[in-house]
């Protein structure tokens, strides 16, 4: 095996491997383009208030103070020390939006990352492997599809109990599938294809066709999936955490900052509009930046 | 065509089967039992008595029993009785059922019809303004949440210019159907729809973004076609060819999603149910959950399981009334 991978092997040079002249390119092109860039820049923003919050905030996301019960934001009050305006516990809405970002741009990372590489893997073992293991993952799928994913999320949620990880592992649980049919399908049809053939004539093994040529070709399809689900991350998380099903308060997050502004909707719309405008602003740039690249990667695709 | 449906059957069955051992179980999982939930509230409740009640509930069973009973009962159109109310379970979600689906059909239509002029429009006037414009309502429309939707419509529509009342229900629209033909009264419909409007409204908004962006895209896609060209070289009118020949043949991807959206769908109604404390099926099962009901959750996702299933099984059905092409294997 290893003389093999030592070999120079003709079939490499039809996957397109992201070398650092492809990732030039790929900056350049986004350059270019309003759509990129606008979804780049709003997701920018939204990954330096979670990282920034510490440093930016004016106050501790959790601390409260009389002074700043319902205190009116910067235009429409002459004090700065609440800019965003207060909450109903005198908390400051600029750090929680800030704060809040981490929450949401944490669950959406680590979700889709996980339920890609799982939902990937499975796909990809499924599709080469037929057979049982093949007729074992879809059913799993197929049974998954047939209920509807808020029921499994909240069933998962009370077993677990509510909370970060609890989310994580109901919204992972929720995505997998779709990596999993996406993946199979792409292997399925790669596999037959001849440059695939040509390597597993010259001695490829599964391992070897499956890591180095099959998957390698829908690395763009999995990038495009897994950037429009995360702006579905972030509404599922924030819905869960509305419902009070998921993040559990005292962790700053917009979903439980919504479901508290909505009592005080008609006296203070700004503990509203601000964690309102934070989930909006994100996922439409999430959107963006996702659309973009399946402009890119795929032009045939330009126009889903 | 007949084969095709006795084999799909089957492995509707099949997955119904496996769909109720797993959530089974999974609930069983769920720290707490319905009698702990029941006797929350209640200090002067002793083990014994709660065994006792354990018991009468049957929830001392072993689990394999207590499943098998149920399964077996559900042969029977038995869905067996809610642990909370000490009622059949079928009842209680069918009567939270007409909501949610007067809810969930009201939001396809409007979906339906904000999607279909959006989606065609941006494609017939593709890079041109009009569909600029079309597209970033579109991507607004996606990146929104329901929830967050449904609080700025009450704000509006409810609070400031108290149009539509702010959460509620109106009565079902059969019953307002019914006061039309016996009594010639429209005042309950009025009193249904005027209920029905925000959420449904907040639901359709979310689903007709998806919806008007496959629409683009099916479209953009079959006006490529070569017999498009040909369509339209044979001098048939704009507006023949865009009906006829392209606007058939881009509904079949649609179909499709729709189809796989019944899950968005539903999904979103457990949240719009909730922003406008509407008594449907959403509502329902989060208090059933809290409540440690075991068989009426069990109730309403085999309910929702076979509706799903159903679904997709006529939207494979419907394909080949669009598409003759296509042949059942």
């Amino acid at each position: 095996m290893t003389a093999q991978t030592s070999t120079p092997d003709a079939a490499t040079t039809f996957v397109v491997p992201a070398s650092p002249t492809g990732w030039r390119r790929l900056l350049r092109d986004l350059r270019r383009s309003t759509k990129g860039m606008t979804g780049a820049i709003l997701v920018g923003l939204a990954i330096l208030a979670a990282l920034s919050a510490p440093i930016v905030a004016p106050h501790q996301p959790t601390s409260q103070a009389v002074r700043g019960r319902f205190a009116e934001p910067f235009f429409l009050d002459s004090s700065t020390d609440y800019p965003l305006g207060g909450d109903n516990l005198g908390r400051d809405i600029l750090s929680r939006v800030l704060y809040g970002a981490r929450a949401s741009l944490a669950i959406c990372f680590l979700v889709t990352i996980v339920a890609a590489a799982v939902g990937s893997v499975l796909g990809a073992v499924a599709g080469f492997r037929g057979g049982v293991i093949d007729t074992l993952i879809m059913r799993t799928v197929d049974l998954q599809l047939s209920i509807p994913f808020i029921l499994l999320a909240m069933i998962v949620l009370a077993v677990l109990g509510p909370g970060f990880w609890s989310v994580f592992v109901a919204l992972a649980l929720a995505l997998w599938v779709n990596y999993a049919r996406l993946v199979r399908g792409e292997t399925l049809r790669i596999r037959e294809m001849e440059y695939v053939l040509s390597a597993r004539t010259i001695g490829a093994n599964e391992r070897r066709l499956m890591t180095k040529h099959v998957l390698p070709n829908m690395l763009h399809s999995i990038l495009v999936l897994a950037t429009l689900d995360m702006a579905f991350v972030i509404i599922f998380e924030a819905s869960l955490t509305f419902l009070g099903l998921g993040i559990q308060p005292p962790t700053p997050t917009w979903g439980y900052m919504l479901s508290e502004g909505r009592n005080y909707l008609q006296e203070s719309p700004w503990m509203t509009v601000f964690p309102g405008g934070a989930i909006i602003l994100t996922v439409v740039g999430i959107n963006l930046l996702g659309d973009w690249l399946r402009d890119t990667f795929d032009p045939s695709l330009r126009n889903r | 065509m007949g084969a095709f449906l006795i084999r799909r059957i089957i492995h509707m069955a099949a997955v119904l089967v496996a769909v109720l051992v797993i959530v089974s179980l999974l609930l069983r999982l769920i720290p707490g039992d319905p009698v702990d939930a029941m006797m929350s509230g209640n200090p002067g409740m002793t083990q014994e008595n709660m065994d006792m009640v354990r018991d009468q509930l049957g929830l001392n069973d072993p689990i394999p029993e207590q499943i098998w009973d149920y399964a077996s009962g559900l042969l029977r159109g038995d869905l067996g009785n809610s642990l909370r109310f000490r009622a059949p379970v079928l009842p209680l979600i069918t009567e939270k059922l007409g909501p949610t689906i007067e809810l969930t059909g009201f939001a396809l239509i409007i979906a339906i019809l904000i999607a279909l002029p959006l989606g065609m429009i941006t494609a017939l006037h593709r890079d041109r303004p009009a569909d600029y414009i079309g597209s970033i309502i579109a991507v607004l429309g996606i990146s929104v949440p329901a929830f967050l939707l449904g609080i700025l419509f009450i704000l509006l529509f409810a609070i400031e210019w108290r149009i539509f009342p702010p959460a509620g229900y109106g009565g079902s629209i059969t019953d307002g159907i019914r006061a039309i033909i016996t009594d010639g009264d429209f005042g309950p419909i009025k009193e249904s729809f005027r209920y029905l409007f925000l959420p449904g409204l907040t639901l359709g908004i979310t689903i007709a973004a998806y919806n008007a962006r496959m629409i683009r895209s099916s479209m953009v896609e079959v006006l490529r076609q070569d017999y498009i060209r040909a369509a339209r070289s044979k001098g048939l009118k704009h507006s023949t060819v865009v009906m006829r020949h392209a606007f058939r043949n881009a509904l079949i991807p649609v179909i499709t999603i729709l189809g796989l959206q019944m899950g968005y769908l539903l999904s979103g109604a457990f949240v719009v149910e909730n922003v406008f404390a509407w008594p449907g099926i959403g509502r329902f099962s989060i208090q059933a959950l809290q409540w440690r009901d075991y068989p009426t959750i069990q109730g309403v996702v085999m309910i929702t399981a076979l509706m799903f299933l159903t679904i997709n099984l006529l939207v494979d059905v419907l394909y080949a009334f669009i598409d003759p092409r296509i042949r059942f294997h």
